[in-house]
């Protein structure tokens, strides 16, 4: 899995464009593990 | 501040307008930005741009708020917050932000305005009614890194977006939800009511 996206300007040297857009899913399976891990968590009783 | 037998207004109206047009604007801009790499073809410049001019307006208006009307104090982070972070104890409930808010509004900010600024900087590469594009402005390798930039920063927009929606529907969280829709607390008039104030 690439981080960033490349590509060869005129003179034929590597160049970044961005970040790879084959990272969409990451931010989405982040929050979605954040959101699990919240809901293990709040039922775990607090300390007063 | 109270509001007598209304209950406490937690958020006034300039600030719930700014919080519900920030919200639609990064809508716009998240779906402008994604939607076309998901496969979705339409002419999403235009509406991105605009957005984004609208958004910067939209965090001036904030930071004016901030620090001429509310000032950062509520804002910070406290030696306090922090031990109860540590201590999983439950926040403190007079405080209007708690830590986990606190951090959390730090965080995007950062976010917001790292986006502003690479977005800023790649609006020389569109001609609009305002100017003309002039891309020379930057070398090939500095226009890959403000572009990597902005879209990392991108990508933890959608992370915060989506866990910013999360907890807002929470149910022990709905009022604060509430009071943004309306302004009043009803939770803390509930808890004046209750301490007889």
């Amino acid at each position: 899995m690439e981080i960033f996206r490349y590509s060869k300007n005129a003179w034929g040297q590597e160049i970044l464009l961005g970040m790879s857009w084959d990272l969409l899913w990451l931010p989405v399976a982040a929050a979605a593990a954040c959101i699990a891990g919240h809901q293990l968590l709040r039922r775990v009783p607090r300390r007063r | 501040m109270s509001a007598g037998a209304a209950g406490t207004v937690r958020h006034r109206l300039p600030d719930r307008l700014f919080h519900w047009a920030m919200a639609t604007l990064v809508i716009l801009l998240l779906a402008t930005a994604f939607l076309p790499l998901l496969g979705v073809r339409f002419n999403w410049v235009p509406i991105h741009w605009v957005s984004g001019v609208l958004f910067g307006a939209a965090v001036l208006f904030h930071l004016d708020r901030a620090l001429r009307v509310h000032g950062l104090a509520a804002m910070m982070p406290t030696a306090r917050d922090l031990r109860a972070l540590v201590d999983r104890r439950a926040a403190d409930p007079e405080a209007k932000y708690d830590v986990y808010q606190k951090l959390y509004h730090w965080s995007v900010a950062a976010v917001l305005l790292l986006l502003l600024a690479t977005g800023g900087a790649m609006m020389a590469k569109i001609d609009t009614p305002l100017w003309r594009r002039d891309p020379a402005i930057l070398s090939d390798g500095d226009w890959g890194l403000v572009y990597a930039l902005h879209g990392a920063a991108a990508l933890l927009l959608i992370f915060f977006f989506i866990l910013h929606v999360y907890f807002a529907v929470l149910p022990e969280h709905r009022r604060l939800l509430a009071a943004m829709l309306v302004g009043r607390d009803g939770f803390r008039r509930n808890a004046d009511a209750e301490r007889g104030a």
